[in-house]
């Protein structure tokens, strides 16, 4: 032994092996979670206690007492559970809106187009250019179907559209031309033209400090008494231009804060390629800027679904809408509360839906990124 | 103006006394050179003595305020159209390479063919695999930049700047972010290049390559140009403390 140093090293000659296995079973595992000590026993029993007594008191009150079909509301009167009958005697206002009756299968048509091309488009079965494609027929195929006038069907006026109808077509086109509105508004407040740069940042500040409401009431309302009267455009038109404006602006930030997450060196390398503004945008930054950007994103796309329930406050029947109109005949107006929960239960299926699409766009991208991390 | 109706016309780059300011701050002072057709300049110097900013210069990724800058017979006049013929003349490796992570290997090839200069997508596509043959990366073209080494993402960096066959490369320390164990790979690639006659500009601290490979060694420091010498002069007796105390650095720091 050499008394130079103390430190040492152990030159390694095991072959790799597996860890050695966890210890504890999953009941072991349990009693550490939840019984840990004293004060979480005491937690985790009265807790437990009250989710059980939630459970039975809604399952008694919202199936086993629950009235599910009664076309005059005799029966619900005398019931002590819900009165889904409510649901099934005015599902079609709730759904479909003031559209009139004889031509509602068109409604119902449109509701099962969007819910098939949906699905499709998340699941991802065909390329994107298809996806789009498929998305510009259904709009296209919306309206015809909505307006009617065409082909031998009647025409109806957009103050009789409603319903599930009215609320895809609001939100889809929200979607549709506040993203592109969004890009270019995050495009410009960055750019190098002061007058562009300008335009774009006081429409975002200026949208951003204005509630969406007075937004709305502004296009609808007041905007018509400062236009000429030959210049008379669809109040429908003219709210979905706010709803448009409005998603653009707060869209806009997200994009934006995803442009300044690409590298300044992402831009440099395609210009050194030769590649012109444009260009560089739509195939090196923008794609970059919008994978990052998407969590975000699909947070202001799902609040943009939600918005379009203020359109019943301007008097258009939306699903919100039209509910509350179903909910105003005399013998059925005490059951507002089963008709508000099928319409909250509607709203809570179509934004998760969204909320999943949103991950799975995502974890697209988080597979990729980690491939380029490694 | 001056210089460029006189320079040689074998010339591809030419600078005559650039000067360039960050706000108070003169970064070029004074800067002139020129690049014959074939030949190799390296630029080396302390930190912040101006060489990259001088390299971004030349293709247009910096604008100055003063002096000339010709490549190939087009003069920077700050407008589109020299811009983008001096672009189509030249290209760049970044010291971060800079590949496109949302795109494979041969995408990040045949990007700038196809859509900057509208070439059929059949021609880029052959070449590009001629070009991933060349710097020894022909069975990578499927895979995305994130999976490669550091060595391979700059060999791809490479390719990518000769799919437009530029009439110039410019190399902004192509090998600095590289663990050393993949220097060496990277620097073959360029030395190779070197011998097949390509025109380039090299920022680098690789002495060994610039010793091999330069025709004129250009030393510069706080933004002028001190010494330019061929590199057997330059290496063996440096003419300035400055050049001889830079190079002291280095050589003890490997």
């Amino acid at each position: 032994m050499s008394a130079a140093i103390g430190s040492y090293a152990t030159i390694g000659k095991d072959a790799p092996r597996r860890p050695a296995p966890h210890g504890a079973g999953r009941l072991a595992q349990l009693k550490a979670r939840y019984f840990a000590t004293p004060g979480t026993s005491l937690l985790t029993i009265v807790l437990g206690l009250m989710t059980v007594w939630a459970v039975v008191s809604f399952v008694r009150w919202g199936i086993i007492d629950a009235v599910w079909y009664d076309p005059t509301a005799e029966a619900c009167r005398t019931a002590s559970g819900a009165c889904w009958a409510v649901i099934t005697e005015k599902y079609r206002v709730i759904l479909l809106g003031t559209y009139p009756y004889d031509e509602q299968w068109r409604s119902a048509l449109i509701i099962a187009i969007w819910v098939v091309w949906a699905v499709l488009t998340a699941f991802r079965l065909f390329p994107l250019r298809l996806r789009l494609a498929g998305w510009l027929a259904v709009f296209a195929v919306t309206l015809v179907l909505m307006r009617g006038g065409v082909f031998g069907l009647s025409y109806i006026g957009t103050d009789a559209w409603g319903g599930l109808p009215l609320t895809f077509l609001v939100f889809g086109g929200t979607i549709a031309f506040g993203i592109p509105l969004a890009i270019l508004l995050a495009l410009g407040r960055r750019s190098v033209f002061p007058v562009v740069r300008f335009v774009s940042i006081a429409t975002i500040e200026g949208v951003r400090g204005i509630p969406l409401l007075v937004v709305l009431f502004f296009g609808t309302l007041i905007l018509p008494l400062f236009l000429p009267p030959q210049l008379d455009v669809d109040k429908l038109v003219r709210a979905e231009i706010g709803m448009v404006i409005f998603f653009a602006a707060y869209a806009a930030e997200v994009i934006r804060g995803g442009l300044q997450a690409v590298a300044d060196g992402q831009d440099e390398a395609a210009k050194a390629l030769g590649m012109g503004y444009w260009l560089r945008m739509r195939k090196i930054v923008l794609p970059q800027a919008i994978a990052i950007a998407i969590p975000a994103l699909f947070n202001d796309i799902i609040r943009a679904f939600k918005n379009t329930t203020y359109f019943a406050i301007l008097g258009l029947f939306d699903v919100l809408g039209a509910t509350k109109v179903a909910l105003d005949d005399p013998a059925w107006v005490r059951y507002g509360l089963e008709g508000y929960l099928f319409v909250f239960l509607l709203y809570f299926l179509i934004c998760s839906g969204l909320s999943l699409y949103g991950r799975s766009l995502e974890q697209d991208h988080a597979r990729r990124t980690r491939r380029a991390e490694q | 103006m001056t210089g460029n109706e006189d320079a040689p016309a074998n010339l591809v780059v030419s600078l005559d006394r650039l000067n360039k300011w960050y706000g108070d701050h003169h970064v070029l002072r004074d800067v002139s050179l020129g690049l014959a057709h074939g030949e190799r300049i390296v630029l080396c110097g302390p930190s912040g003595s101006g060489k990259s900013t001088l390299l971004r210069c030349v293709n247009g990724l910096e604008r100055f305020q003063e002096g000339t800058l010709t490549v190939c017979g087009t003069t920077m006049d700050g407008k589109p159209a020299s811009l983008t013929e001096i672009r189509r003349r030249t290209g760049m490796v970044f010291q971060h390479f800079n590949l496109f992570p949302h795109l494979s290997v041969l995408d990040n090839l045949t990007i700038g063919p196809v859509y900057a200069r509208g070439e059929p997508e059949a021609a880029a596509i052959a070449r590009a695999r001629e070009l991933l043959e060349r710097v020894r990366l022909s069975d990578q073209a499927a895979k995305f930049p994130g999976q490669l080494s550091g060595g391979q993402r700059q060999r791809v960096a490479i390719a990518r700047s000769l799919m437009l066959t530029p009439d110039v490369m410019l190399f902004d320390e192509p090998t600095s972010a590289l663990d050393p164990e993949m220097i060496q790979e990277v620097l073959d690639v360029m030395e190779e290049l070197a011998r097949d006659g390509q025109s380039m500009i090299v920022v680098t601290h690789e002495m060994g390559f610039a010793r091999r490979v330069a025709d004129l060694v250009v030393f510069m420091d706080q933004g002028e140009i001190i010494e330019a010498a061929p590199p057997e002069d330059f290496f063996a007796n440096p003419a300035t403390d400055r050049a001889r105390d830079f190079l002291g650095k280095i050589s003890t720091s490997v």
